[in-house]
């Protein structure tokens, strides 16, 4: 599962931490890439992955989840619903349907032929539905979703604010140590703030 | 030992039959170690006064510094001074494991590296002191330490070895899962109850609904 997940990251990016050129790739397939292809096979992150391993829900108290079995159920189910409303639109060929056995071989190549135009039409029905979806997945697969991200950094400063207090009143302000969790923090802050203005536009 | 509410630790989930962390969760908390390691040494210092390492722990925790300066000796396996990313990784499963109320589970699965934690010395033995120095991170009350020396102290000499240990943690799981059925089996009885109480009312209020009619239909044809 993970093996697969970090596959389709590979194909995006040519080495794994590449800075704009997965991020160029990511953008051609929220455009035109991904329209030519005949399916998608997606594997959406998982925290929660099995039933014999964690279980991670949403809930009230917001819990990270990203739940691969109903990414695929509401694939199924999508797929499900686009093959019903397809057969809809292939049956007009049932009703001229006869009993005469020579037409039987024409009507059974009329059948694959649309069975084979049924799936293309599924499949671009598909893939307009999961453009969107898969580039996003894809691009979470190399890293932490944002909202994590953010919770671990502010909290992280949190964290070595009080440790700079005890530093600079342990072993004083001009020690090499606390002058490099100084710089270190506001590296952070500058960090934080950049992603903060990001954000506000 | 509690958790603080919203921390990043109190997002992140044990599996329930392994307690091991999954490996999403992980690569999450290596980033978060990381974002820790301020001098880039892959650890969080010590030293005698294990600054980093005592305010992460204060920080999303509500241990006091006492229990924390145990929990850094006991994590300080090699006596290096510094917590490295293994040792967090086990803090952070034994955390989580006392704040999803796992600690029997935890105990049965991973008894071989608990043992070795708590066996300071490296006597392979472990005394009823050391248990009880850590009770606030395994959630072992005194009761049930004297039981645990009184029952499975085979060997006699008061201390437990690793097989001692491990029957111990054995015998904590099958009475946890017991009382873990027994809670469900109440709940069933509980909810059966309600559901025939509810079935009752029903069918009284129609036999009620119904004599009401039969009297209107009389009044009405007197």
């Amino acid at each position: 599962m993970e093996g697969k997940a970090f596959k389709a990251s590979a194909k995006s990016s040519s080495h794994p931490g590449s800075g704009r050129s997965s991020l160029q790739d990511i953008r051609s397939m929220w455009s035109t890439a991904t329209l030519s292809q005949p399916k998608l096979n997606v594997q959406l992150p998982t925290v929660r992955e099995d039933s014999e391993l964690e279980d991670f829900s949403v809930s009230g108290k917001t819990r990270w989840s990203y739940d691969q079995k109903a990414g695929h159920d509401a694939e199924g189910g999508w797929e499900a619903s686009d093959g019903g409303e397809d057969k809809d639109r292939f049956k007009p060929e049932e009703p001229e349907l006869g009993g005469d056995s020579s037409q039987g071989s024409r009507l059974e190549e009329d059948a694959s032929k649309t069975d084979n135009e049924k799936s293309t039409s599924e499949s671009s029905l598909n893939i307009s539905r999961h453009t969107p979806h898969r580039a996003y997945w894809v691009e979470q697969q190399n890293r932490l979703p944002l909202p994590l991200t953010e919770l671990m950094e502010n909290e992280a400063l949190e964290i070595l604010t009080e440790a700079l207090r005890s530093y600079q009143s342990e072993i004083g302000r001009d020690h090499s140590l606390t002058k490099q969790l100084q710089r270190y923090i506001e590296g952070l802050k500058r960090r934080r703030n950049r992603r903060l203005q990001v954000l506000a536009i | 030992m509690k958790l603080k509410q919203g921390s990043f630790l109190w997002y992140l989930y044990l599996d329930k039959l392994y307690c091991l962390l999954s490996v999403r969760n992980v690569k999450a908390l290596v980033e978060y170690f990381h974002l820790l390691d301020v001098h880039r040494k892959n650890t969080l210092n010590g030293q005698y006064f294990h600054v980093l390492f005592y305010h992460f722990l204060h920080h999303v925790t509500d241990l006091t510094r006492n229990q924390i300066t145990v929990v850094f000796h006991m994590l300080d396996w090699n006596a290096a001074g510094e917590i490295g990313f293994d040792q967090f990784y086990m803090l952070v499963c034994i955390l989580l494991a006392q704040e999803n109320h796992l600690e029997e589970q935890f105990l049965f699965r991973h008894s071989r590296p608990v043992f070795e934690l708590l066996d300071l010395d490296g006597e392979l033995k472990i005394g009823p002191d050391n248990l009880y120095m850590y009770n606030f991170l395994f959630n072992i009350k005194k009761e049930q330490l004297r039981d645990l020396y009184y029952n499975f102290d085979i060997t006699g000499d008061r201390l437990l070895n690793y097989k001692e240990f491990k029957l111990f943690t054995i015998f904590s799981m099958d009475k946890y899962q017991e009382s873990q059925k027994a809670e469900k089996e109440k709940k069933n009885e509980k909810a059966l109850l309600q559901k025939k109480v509810a079935q009752v009312n029903e069918s009284q209020r129609e036999s009620l609904l119904g004599t009401k009619q039969f009297e209107s239909i009389s009044n009405y044809n007197c």
